[in-house]
């Protein structure tokens, strides 16, 4: 009976909590509200940043696709993959070598933790230097190799943490059945950790799509990305609010949409590195 | 080779050459004299960069801007996280579509947030200070003394989500045996929060707030799209300083040795941050 006292004694710290909630889902609301809004007034329209009811106009969406802006969103999406299949393939493997063989475990784990977190000034000057005597500068294989440096410390830590959640027994018995070790691996093994497999490559990718600092100096000209490409909506064409209205739409519609759908397992896979489940 | 080392060879090789290789490179960069416009007269001049790099009072400054920013921002995001989990924690109604919600910033490119801030900060045009304007306010977002408290305010609404997500994860996992206790001794809320929750949360709260520091010292867009490092150069931070000084400057050997001197700050977090994690795999 004293829980149902208890609970009798809550009500307004529930209430102060919910209106917390309410103000916050408020304030990630209303900002992209706007720019949506942003995204459809012509430039006189823009001048009243109040007005909420206008006969919205399509010239700032026609401007934005025709500038480039999906070819460079479509590069996003090739570096994005490239990085991302390599990165799944190279780091589940590994992810369950340390995961299962405890394999040169504590260096490994430290290497892959603090490449996550470097700071990419200090990666970028080489990349850079190395793209030019290869002549690779402004290609995206330089971005690529860039991106792989912090998308792979990422997928393979995430990836750790589903192997190490993932039952022992199933693969214990088809060793027994017969299996080799490898094809234990890729038949029984990678099947089961196949939603988490999903999770970190969704991660992965949304990584890849968002950075700015590498693309920027690697590939500022043709090869431009979908971030490079939304900063020079700041820059060079002065102020074209509603055109920069709906090119940050573009990248940031794409990505809300699948974080959306599959967030559970995102934050299991984000969380499950640094606090066990 | 055994299978195990089949498996892990992969894995050295790229990290080696997509981590290792550059690091070491940035290192031998850091000790010479290396431009881009003059990149045939390379010489090795050891630790004059360095010497360069600790004697410029603008490096220090961007330090100093970086700490600021970091401090402000990780301790608002720590708080309003805090408080914004456990909100969640007891919210009965609409819970996932709420956390998904809440969490969506931390999603979007950093750079297209940078520019919807600027773009509904902007004094003339944007609806924050229109609407301020209105009451007699009149605040310019990212004016001399301002505009540093601004940036911060941006990362804060798009990384408060991250320290949600850790901390509502590290909430939902504390046994509950300890809360029932407090529960049938009649223990208030805030008594319960401050002795029990906030201590047993500690090894989720250290592992958030170092990595979300580790992020933040790493700010770099919120600048480049707003305010370039201004006013004067009071929003230049170390990421964005070390950028300037290697692709507007040239000056790559310069810009590595800086930023070799931040790698040694954050390599100090790391330890910390990889002995907390290892410890909180062991003690689950």
């Amino acid at each position: 009976m004293s829980t149902l006292k208890v609970i009798n004694l809550r009500p307004s710290w529930t209430k102060v909590g919910n209106g917390l909630l309410v103000l916050m889902t408020l304030s990630v609301f209303l900002p992209f509200f706007w720019l949506t809004l942003g995204s459809f007034k012509t430039g006189a329209q823009l001048n009243n940043p109040r007005l909420l009811l206008f006969s919205p106009t399509l010239e700032n969406w026609k401007e934005v696709l025709s500038s480039g802006v999906l070819d460079s969103a479509w590069r996003s999406a090739i570096v994005g993959l490239v990085t991302v299949s390599f990165s799944i393939i190279i780091g589940s493997m590994g992810a369950y070598a340390i995961s299962r063989y405890k394999t040169g475990e504590s260096a490994t784990r430290f290497g892959i933790l603090a490449a996550q977190v470097l700071p990419p000034a200090v990666l970028v000057f080489p990349f850079l230097e190395v793209s030019y005597q290869f002549r690779l500068n402004d290609t995206l294989f330089a971005v690529i190799i860039s991106h792989l440096s912090f998308v792979l410390p990422v997928v393979t830590w995430f990836l750790i943490g589903f192997f190490d959640a993932a039952p022992k027994e199933v693969e214990e018995q088809a060793l027994v059945d017969g299996l080799s070790k490898s094809q234990a691996f890729r038949k029984v093994v990678i099947p089961q950790v196949a939603p988490g497999i999903g999770a970190a490559a969704v991660f992965g990718f949304v990584l890849s799509w968002n950075d700015l600092f590498y693309a920027l100096i690697l590939a500022p000209g043709n090869s431009a990305t979908l971030p490079v490409k939304i900063a020079s909506f700041n820059t060079f064409r002065g102020v074209e609010l509603g055109a920069m209205c709906a090119a940050i739409l573009v990248a940031v519609v794409p990505v809300v949409i699948v974080s959306f759908f599959i967030q559970k397992r995102l934050v299991r896979g984000i969380s499950g590195g640094a606090v066990k489940y | 080779m055994s299978f195990r080392l089949r498996l892990m060879l992969p894995l050295w090789v790229v990290f080696i050459a997509s981590v290792g290789y550059p690091l070491l490179y940035a290192l031998y960069l850091s000790l010479t004299n290396y431009k881009i416009t003059a990149r045939y007269d390379t010489k090795i001049v050891w630790l004059k960069q360095y010497k360069a790099t600790l004697q410029d009072p603008n490096f220090w400054s961007s330090l100093q801007v970086t700490a600021t920013f970091v401090i402000l921002a990780v301790f608002i995001e720590f708080w309003l996280g805090l408080f914004i989990s456990l909100a969640l924690q007891k919210q009965k109604r609409i819970r996932n579509l709420t956390r998904s919600f809440l969490l969506t910033p931390m999603f979007v490119t950093p750079i297209a947030i940078g520019l919807m801030f600027r773009f509904l900060l902007n004094q003339q045009l944007g609806v924050i200070p229109t609407f301020l304007d209105k009451f007699g306010l009149s605040y310019d977002f990212f004016g001399p003394g301002k505009a540093i408290f601004s940036i911060v305010l941006i990362d804060v609404w798009q990384w408060t989500p991250f320290m949600v997500l850790l901390l509502l994860a590290g909430l939902e996992g504390l046994s509950k045996s300890p809360f029932e206790a407090a529960k049938v001794d009649g223990a208030s809320a805030f008594f319960t929060f401050r002795k029990i929750t906030l201590p047993m949360l500690m090894p989720v709260i250290s592992v958030a707030v170092l990595i979300r520091s580790l992020d933040a010292m790493k700010v770099f867009e919120y600048v480049f799209a707003i305010t370039r490092g201004g006013p004067a150069i009071e929003t230049v931070t170390i990421q964005y300083y070390t950028y300037q000084t290697g692709i507007q400057f040239y000056k790559l050997g310069l810009a590595s040795a800086m930023s070799y001197v931040l790698l040694i700050f954050v390599m100090i977090i790391v330890v910390f941050l990889f002995k907390r994690i290892e410890a909180n795999r062991r003690n689950p």
